[in-house]
Parts: C-alpha cells; structure tokens; sequence
C-alpha cells in the first residue's frame, strides 16, 4: 500500500521536456491582473502556461489538445460546469483543479479541499504563496489519484462479481435451476452475444429492474 | 432570534419557490433568517453545499444521488426531503438546423412537438455528406436535462453516436445558439423563450411531451448540516412548501414572473420570464405558441407532488448505470436514504 503511494502505476502528470520534469497549466480567467500576477509568479522552467478568458465551448477543444496537468479557475466562473463534465468523461484523465476564491476564510479553503477540490488560492493573490500551492496541488493530486485508482480497480472486480451474482439468482429463480446450471446458462448467453459474462449480467439486471418498473407502473 | 440559513439557487425559472419564500416573508414567518446566494454554475453550487458554506441548495433532482455516489465529486452524504418543482425543460433547436430539418423531410412546416425522427434525416445527411455532427448541450451531466435529451432521441431513433454532447451554464445556451457553437440544447425556463424572443432559436420539443410530469428540482441538504438542527430545516421546508403552494395559483405567477425578471435575480426580461410559468410555451418567433399548463409546477397540498419518489431515484440511477457511471444499481434502501419521503409533515400537507 505504501510502496504505491509513493511510486503511482500511472503518473498522469508529468511530462518530460528537455530533460526536465515540466507541468502544463492551463489558467481559466477572465481578470488580466491576476492572470498577470500568476504568471510572474510561476517559474518558466518548471511550469507551462497556457491562459484562456472566457473560453465557452473552446475550453472543451483546449483541454484535449493541451491535456494540462493543472486546470487553475475562478471558482465564480460559469465555466466550471463545462470543465467539470471533462471529468467524467473518461477519455479525459482527472485534472486537479485549483480555485480562486474571493472567500479568505481559511475554515472554507479547508473543507473545500477535502470536499475534493484539490487547493484553494484565496482572493488577494500574494504571488510568493502561490507556487508552494500548485507544488502541493500536483503532489497532492498524484497520491489521491493511485490511491483513487487502486480503490477502483478492487471496486470494479467486487461489483463484478455482484452484478454476475444477481443475474445467476434471478435465472435460477426464474427457471428453477441450479446455479451451476444458471451460471452455465449465462456463459453460452455471453459467448452466443459475443461480450463478457461481466457485460450480459449487467444487461440482464438493468433489462429486469426496467421490467419489474414497467409493471410497477403499468 | 431567528435562525440563520444560506441557500444557494442558479438563476433559473424553477428557482421561484425559494426566490419568492423570500419575497413573501415566508421565511420570516418560520423565524429563519436567509439569505439567498446565486450560483453561476451547479459545480460550484455542489462543492458550497458539501463543504457547508451554503445550507441548502436549488439542486438538479439526480444531484443528490451523484454527490451520494461521488460521481464528478467527493462522495458526500447529500439527500432531499422535498421536490420544489416539476416539469419546465424544453429543447431548443437553431433557426438553422430547423430549417435543415424541413428540407431534410420536404416538409413546409413543423407540428409541435417535433419528433426527433424528422432530426434522423439531418443527421444521416451530415454524415453522408461529412459534415460536422450535431452539437446538443445540456446543463450537467447528472441532469434531467441531459436524460430527457437522450430519450427524446432515441424514440426518434437517433443514435447518441451521432451526436456531440456538451454541457453548458444555463444563462450561456442561448449565446451559444447565436453563435453557431452549438445548434442546439435542452435546458430551464427562462432560457428556451429567450432564443425565441432573439429569433434565432425555436423550441421543438418539452419535457412535458418526453417525460409527462417529472421532478425536475429538489431542495438538496447535506445530512452532517441537517442533523446539527433538524428542526430548523422542518421550518425551512414549511416555508418551501407554503412558497410551492402559493406558486400554484395562476394569478400569482405573474407577481413570481416580475419578481424573478428584476436584476437581483434572473436578471432578465418581463417577457422572457413570464410565458413559462404562466403555462405557455413560445415555439417560434412569428408563430402561435403552445398552451402547457403544466410547463412549471411547484405542486399543492392536494397532489402531494413535493414529496421526493424512490421510484424517481431508481430511473436515474438506470441512466447513472447505462452510461457507465456506475457498475450496479443501487438498491431501493440506499435510494429511500437519499430521497426522503417521511419528512415533510403531515401539518404541512394539511394547511388550509
């Protein structure tokens, strides 16, 4: 557990250029003075950055062309529905997002940050504090991210097995048949459809539970 | 002394029930002391309500089950007591892509609702001839917006893969529309009349017509701010509820429409406000419009439509799960946690 903090499976974010390790930021902001302020404070040798004002449904574009490391937003911008729907999406790796907010209130910043927001840069931005930030965002991130992904993964094989459970029980109810019988049935299914025993299951529940509210309803 | 409460809502039509609590010294009545916080985007009206920075939220109905499940998010212990509202999407298209759609289909005109299977023509035209693929938005990607979308598709027999989806603040569709970025989006009173007022948008289609009546927002809470002073919220639901109740009379819309029109709400015209929640739909500039009583409702003591339905979790928990968000449906008792039937009193149901 340990030894996978420290070394992720899969490090989405570094990038190697020249020889040194740089991050790519993209910055959503529309106020020039702390977008001016930002990028003087961040070292040119380590960071990559990309700004963008008011950017709508260019944003979507930027992000898949640009895969930043860190996204930094205002967290006022009506952007943020946008960029978090990348998210989800799963051709999108997660980005660590750091926010402004006019909010100083230190209590905010840190329950934002274990609400999952990776960090908070208060309003006034004092240039000297905001690279230990983005140093700590992106190592932050990193971790949560190999452990999110180990959690997953354990996740995934135990609905897995659920959802094969399920399908196997209401057959045998279905049919009254034994499980091997059941279990029997639903590989032939799978293999008949050409797609996992995993995919069918998950068929099938979704195919009863639609059925079971079809004639709840009806 | 009156207890203080901070409620976040998005700048939308179906906000009225906790806009106009406030208007009508609702809140006063129940000694809270509110204050509303308009949100630009769900994200950040999301993270406020899990962090506890606001108190209660103006949420879309799946949202609650999301934050619960973490999906996009932390997962964070959200649930509803209450739906504030049914109904009151619509689907917007471009001038344009309208225009496509009769050439498409050799039609001189469009009956309202439009069926997406007229949209299979264009779509299949664009392909053949290599051209840019529809882009629809919506406002989140847990959202009925996003699901009606999907459904009204599919009866037209119009496959998602054809499709772009993208998702948009409310308030910037119709700036989108105007700009070709996208041609067109399911979304919120008052967002749909205001492309038709511009002209460049025409509503085809609503969520009355895909879904029939459907909870479309809920008030959402996080249960470690509930259970820190319960009782303060069952007060802050009977002011909800008594706001929904006064909303279901047709006279009062108009007062709700001006109310919400004035810029320290929508911030948007009179006319654009109004013809949804007076029960009109506005289909295209220069056209009749379409009568839909049940365009926006907020419910009454009689329909006991503000009480949240597990059923509705289940449906969509199904979406949540045929588009991979999830790996299982959740189960009925999980749902019933996060959208709580038993707590809107039997008193509330019973004023006169």
């Amino acid at each position: 557990m340990t030894d996978k903090l420290t070394t992720p499976k899969r490090n989405t974010l570094m990038q190697q250029e020249g020889g040194t390790t740089k991050i790519t930021i993209l910055l959503v902001d529309e106020n020039q003075q702390r977008v001016l302020a930002l990028q003087n404070a961040l070292d040119k040798s380590r960071y990559h950055i990309v700004h963008s004002s008011a950017p709508r449904l260019g944003l979507v574009k930027l992000v898949d062309e640009l895969q930043p490391d860190l996204v930094i937003i205002d967290v006022e911008s009506p952007s943020r529905d946008i960029l978090s729907s990348l998210s989800t999406v799963s051709r999108f790796n997660p980005k660590p997002v750091v926010m402004f907010s006019e909010n100083q209130d230190t209590k905010t910043i840190d329950s934002s940050v274990r609400a999952g927001v990776t960090a908070y840069v208060a309003g006034h931005t004092d240039t000297n504090k905001i690279r230990p930030i983005l140093d700590a965002a992106v190592a932050s991130f990193s971790q949560t991210q190999a452990l999110r992904e180990e959690l997953n993964s354990t996740k995934q094989a135990l609905e897995k097995q659920d959802v094969i459970t399920k399908a196997k029980l209401q057959l045998m109810q279905q049919r009254r048949i034994t499980e091997p019988e059941a279990y029997a049935m639903l590989r032939k299914m799978a293999m008949d459809s050409n797609q996992s025993i995993e995919n069918l299951a998950k068929s099938l529940v979704v195919f009863w539970a639609q059925q079971s509210q079809d004639d709840a309803d009806g | 002394m009156a207890d203080q409460l901070k409620i976040g809502y998005l700048g939308l039509n179906d906000a009225a029930p906790i806009i106009m609590a406030k208007e009508l010294d609702l809140y006063a009545k129940y000694e809270l002391d509110v204050h509303l916080v308009r949100q630009n985007s769900w994200s950040t009206l999301r993270d406020r309500l899990h962090m506890g920075d606001i108190h209660a939220a103006h949420m879309l109905a799946p949202m609650p089950l999301a934050s619960s499940l973490g999906l996009g998010c932390e997962s964070t212990d959200i649930f509803t007591p209450m739906v504030l509202s049914l109904n009151g999407n619509a689907i917007t298209l471009s001038t344009a892509v309208v225009e496509e759609i009769k050439q498409s289909n050799q039609l001189k005109e469009i009956v309202y609702p439009l069926d997406a299977s007229l949209l299979k023509a264009v779509v299949e035209q664009r392909h053949k001839r290599k051209k840019q693929k529809l882009r629809l938005a919506h406002v989140f990607p847990f959202s009925c917006h996003h699901y009606q979308l999907l459904d009204w598709l599919k009866r037209g027999g119009v496959n998602q893969e054809d499709i772009e989806f993208h998702v948009l603040p409310p308030h910037d569709m119709h700036f989108n529309l105007n700009d070709q970025i996208i041609d067109g989006y399911c979304v919120g009173g008052p967002w749909n009349a205001q492309a038709v007022r511009e002209g460049t948008g025409i509503t085809v289609a609503t969520s009355c017509d895909i879904w029939g009546d459907a909870a479309e927002k809920v008030l959402g809470i996080s249960y470690a701010t509930y259970e820190s002073r319960p009782e303060v919220f069952q007060r802050l639901i009977n002011a909800l509820l008594e706001s929904c109740y006064w909303l279901d009379s047709p006279a009062h819309r108009f007062d709700a429409s001006v109310v919400l029109s004035s810029p320290t709400y929508l911030n948007a015209p009179l006319d654009v406000v109004c013809p949804s929640l007076m029960g009109i739909c506005l289909t295209e500039r220069g056209s009749p419009s379409r009568d839909l009583p049940n365009y926006n409702i907020f419910g009454n003591k009689d329909n006991k439509l503000n009480i949240p339905n597990v059923a509705d979790a289940h449906t969509f928990s199904t979406y949540m799960y045929s588009q991979h968000y999830i790996a299982a449906l959740p189960s009925e008792q999980y749902l019933s946690q996060i959208y709580r039937s038993d707590l809107i009193s039997k008193f509330a149901l019973d004023w006169d």
